[in-house]
């Protein structure tokens, strides 16, 4: 069934259609392919969900090998990133309800807003800020890092991410604002005025 | 700092990779370990083959003595009777025997190696 030896280079140039028909008819290079133009999307999600590099890999061969088992039930009704992305969500997902505490169904921001550090350098770098938000980010709610991977690194739009995480547009649109809510509200001493809104004001208004 | 330039810098974070990575290979891993999962189940249907195809042997043969020498069925049938235990346990081992050749020892030898480099590269990481 596997061609292993058939040439790698053709395939490089292969659109998802053609590329899900050659592995379909069993060329096991394609799907190597595959892997690698998918590898970073799943990380992406994969990791900022379980946010266990010692478990990553593992996770990620399991979403792949999820995406070789299914690929036969795909139908074009959407873009093969977003049916990959799916299945990443879903096995992160279930993962953190096998393996992690419950993590948080229903986001607390207050609860979340203490988990974030503060920032303590007084003259701030560019890079340093850049860094703690990073940080910040991985102390997020999951929901939280869920919609902030999805829109802002991997540009899905809002019905894509609908698709994926299965949450209405309205509470992904919320999720994202919340979230860069939760950060300026730590970060809100660097800005020159008070006019930023706090947390607490945000969950009054909504 | 004003709310622009704040905003850009989170907007420029939130589009920054974070720092989770893959092993080099990593696609080549996942590949592997599907055909290897394929292989597998290939083998599991050949030996289920292999089996059906030596009791329908057995059957055919059984079938044949039945019509050409119907004594000699029975003088077999009698041993078989009289001797339940030690053919079954026969039976039984040379079952094993194909399933272990078909099966298990193909399986031993194809994951024992993909086993021990995982096991090396999470004790690297560790």
């Amino acid at each position: 069934m596997q061609h292993f030896s058939t040439d790698c280079c053709q395939t490089s140039s292969m659109d998802d259609a053609e590329l899900i028909n050659q592995i379909l008819n069993g060329n096991m290079n394609a799907f190597t392919f595959l892997v690698s133009r998918y590898q970073k999307l799943v990380v992406h999600i994969t990791g900022r969900l379980i946010q266990r590099q010692d478990e990553l890999e593992d996770v990620c061969q399991e979403v792949f090998l999820k995406v070789y088992q299914n690929l036969g039930k795909y139908r074009n009704e959407c873009k093969l990133s977003t049916w990959i992305a799916t299945i990443a969500y879903n096995t992160s997902i279930n993962y953190l309800r096998k393996f992690k505490k419950g993590d948080e169904v229903n986001p607390d921001d207050s609860a979340a807003l203490r988990n974030l550090t503060d920032f303590n350098s007084g003259d701030y770098e560019k890079t340093d800020l850049h860094r703690y938000i990073r940080e910040q980010i991985e102390n997020l709610p999951v929901q939280y890092r869920t919609v902030l991977t999805l829109y802002h690194l991997e540009e899905f739009s809002y019905q894509e991410i609908e698709q994926i995480t299965g949450m209405p547009e309205g509470t992904v649109k919320s999720y994202l604002f919340r979230a860069k809510a939760l950060l300026k509200e730590k970060l809100k001493f660097v800005v020159d005025n008070n006019s930023l809104k706090t947390v607490k004001e945000i969950n009054n208004e909504s | 700092m004003n709310h622009e330039k704040l905003d850009s810098i989170l907007e420029k974070t939130f589009r920054t990779e974070p720092g989770y990575r893959l092993s080099d290979g990593f696609a080549q891993k996942v590949t592997s370990r599907i055909v290897a999962k394929n292989q597998w189940m290939t083998d599991l249907y050949e030996y289920i083959y292999l089996s059906v195809l030596i009791l329908f042997l057995i059957g055919v043969v059984a079938g044949t003595y039945y019509l050409v020498n119907k004594e000699v069925l029975l003088q077999i049938f009698k041993f078989i009777s009289g001797n339940a235990l030690q053919v079954a346990m026969v039976a039984l081992i040379l079952n094993f025997i194909l399933f272990a050749d078909r099966v298990l020892l193909r399986l031993l030898f194809r994951s024992l190696p993909q086993y021990l480099q995982r096991m090396g590269e999470k004790v690297d990481i560790q």
